[in-house]
């Protein structure tokens, strides 16, 4: 798919949404554009103006190193996939933090690159890996540790992180997006097709771990994922479910 | 302090966090490409399939909550549905409730914010709780099924996925990925990160051609390839492979600055 492709397919979606008129959902233009100014904060308005953009990634990106801290304590509450988590944790339980935090790094910069030059942020890459696995990697790799271990440090921390991420998104908007006039999306859509396809991998993978680890297991993670793909679920999750359904009642032995 | 007490305090605070930001960045994608937004190309497509009715939003995000738990109660690990898809999904449908005008409720931060608070606060509270509550038996085979799963996702299945949408995405973006990518996987130790930032050198090339910017994306990339290499110690380790003597002032300069290899 080219990028002029996306560019086009993008667009509506959003003009619609400001009310312009153009592209899809005529329905929801007129809506817009009936309301222009009452109760509903209108273009220039501070819920929608650049000056409240950091802030709302201050709260979001303090949530998830707080749940990073909730997770390094309590192994709970990782705002992230188990595969990125288990980067984490294999820093955790002794190996290197290289992985999670090169991973984490790369995302983050990937994202606040492209962040601005599409007119949205990913927070699954740059917030959720950037913030919540690869900096958090970053600081247990330099042995610091404290806002880990202290959910006071760890929410100003992660508000600290998260405004720097919203300012230097808008800041190189301006640089970019102004001056180029958004004339590439930087393969945002290549990565977001893999990024989305990556996901389906799971439940087979899981199903053949599943089946590794025990037979009555294994039956179970099957029969679960045969069971969302007929209710229309996405696979991964009846195959878990199923796993630890008949794993509660045949405990794997052996190890 | 019981410990669950503590667990259950804390994501309260952080369900009202992350369901405020990310629900006012995913309302400030409808006005996007004006207004600078917060979420996820899906997330805008997955709103406006179900747009105008809350039953759809409801059940798009329960299918994905269904999921969110299975992960939470097995390793601990929320997904990134939880933001991408639960939150703004039950932010949506609370805040269409009574009132069905697309303006005034999913396209609207300040509503959609403070109904995103309340979805996010009662949902990492079940799921942080539940999960801190199973069993050790279940999390046993959580961690033997799920352990080896992911590990095996991470490596080699993602790479490999974002491999191939690098190498299918043009001449230049697949040799940009391909070169990145092995390289990410001797200094980083996965491929996947390398791919991705391959992906945008060789997209932003193609699309800009040589400006100012790309040249300086480049040297970033390059700057930062060169540095983990150093402070991981990939250059002492590739001079062992090669049977060539390691002078003593690199071994001296990893030694004192401790990056000298650790595996």
């Amino acid at each position: 798919m080219s990028h002029a492709e996306t560019g086009a397919a993008a667009a509506p979606g959003p003009e619609g949404g400001a009310g312009s008129g153009g592209g899809t959902g005529t329905a929801k233009a007129k809506a817009e554009a009936k309301s222009g100014g009452g109760k509903v904060p209108g273009e220039g308005s501070f819920w929608l103006s650049e000056r409240a953009f950091p802030l709302f990634v201050a709260t979001l990106a303090a949530g998830i190193f707080a749940g990073t801290h909730l997770y390094y304590v309590y192994n709970t509450g990782a705002f992230n996939e188990v595969a990125v988590t288990a980067l984490l944790k294999a820093g955790m339980d002794g190996g290197s933090y290289g992985a999670a935090a090169a991973f984490g790094a790369g995302f983050l910069f990937a994202r606040i690159i492209e962040g601005p030059m599409v007119g949205i942020l990913d927070i699954g890459g740059s917030l959720q890996t950037g913030v919540g696995i690869g900096i958090p990697a970053m600081l247990l790799a330099g042995g610091i540790t404290a806002p880990l271990e202290h959910f006071w440090l760890a929410l100003p921390t992660g508000a600290v992180l998260g405004l720097a991420i919203g300012w230097l998104v808008l800041a190189i908007r301006r640089v970019t997006v102004n001056s180029s006039g958004g004339t590439s999306t930087f393969g945002a859509d290549v990565m977001m097709g893999a990024g989305n396809s990556a996901g389906r991998y799971l439940g087979p993978l899981v199903i053949i771990a599943a089946a590794t680890a025990s037979i009555p297991v294994g039956l179970g993670s099957t029969l679960g994922a045969l069971l969302f793909y007929w209710w229309k679920k996405p696979l991964t999750g009846g195959a878990i479910l199923g796993a630890m359904l008949f794993g509660l009642f045949f405990p794997i032995t052996g190890k | 302090m019981p410990q669950t007490l503590i667990v259950l305090m804390e994501s309260a605070v952080i369900g009202a966090l992350i369901g405020f930001g990310a629900s006012a960045g995913v309302a400030r994608m409808f006005h996007a490409p004006k207004v600078q937004g917060m979420g996820a190309f899906r997330t805008l497509g997955e709103l406006n399939a179900c747009e105008n009715d809350p039953i759809a939003h409801f059940s798009f995000g329960f299918g994905f909550f269904f999921n969110a738990w299975a992960s939470a109660v097995g390793a601990g690990a929320l997904t990134g549905d939880v933001d991408h898809r639960i939150v703004p999904h039950w932010a949506a449908a609370l805040s269409m409730a009574k009132n069905r005008n697309l303006a005034e409720t999913l396209h609207n931060p300040r509503r959609m914010a403070f109904c995103g608070a309340g979805v996010g606060m009662v949902l990492i509270s079940v799921l942080n709780t539940s999960a801190a509550s199973v069993p050790g038996s279940l999390q046993k085979v959580a961690a033997e099924v799920l352990g080896p799963a992911s590990e095996w996702l991470i490596n080699p299945v993602m790479p490999i996925i974002f491999w191939m949408a690098a190498i299918d995405a043009g001449r230049r973006t697949g040799g940009w990925g391909t070169v990145l990518g092995g390289l990410a996987h001797v200094v980083m130790g996965n491929a996947v990160p390398g791919i991705v930032l391959g992906i945008v050198v060789g997209k932003a090339l193609d699309d800009l051609g040589r400006t100012r910017l790309t040249r300086v994306l480049v040297g970033a990339v390059i700057a930062l390839f060169v540095i983990s290499g150093i402070l991981r110690g990939v250059d002492l380790q590739l001079l062992e492979q090669m049977k060539v003597h390691v002078p003593d002032w690199l071994a001296q300069f990893h030694k004192t600055t401790g990056t000298t290899p650790t595996d």
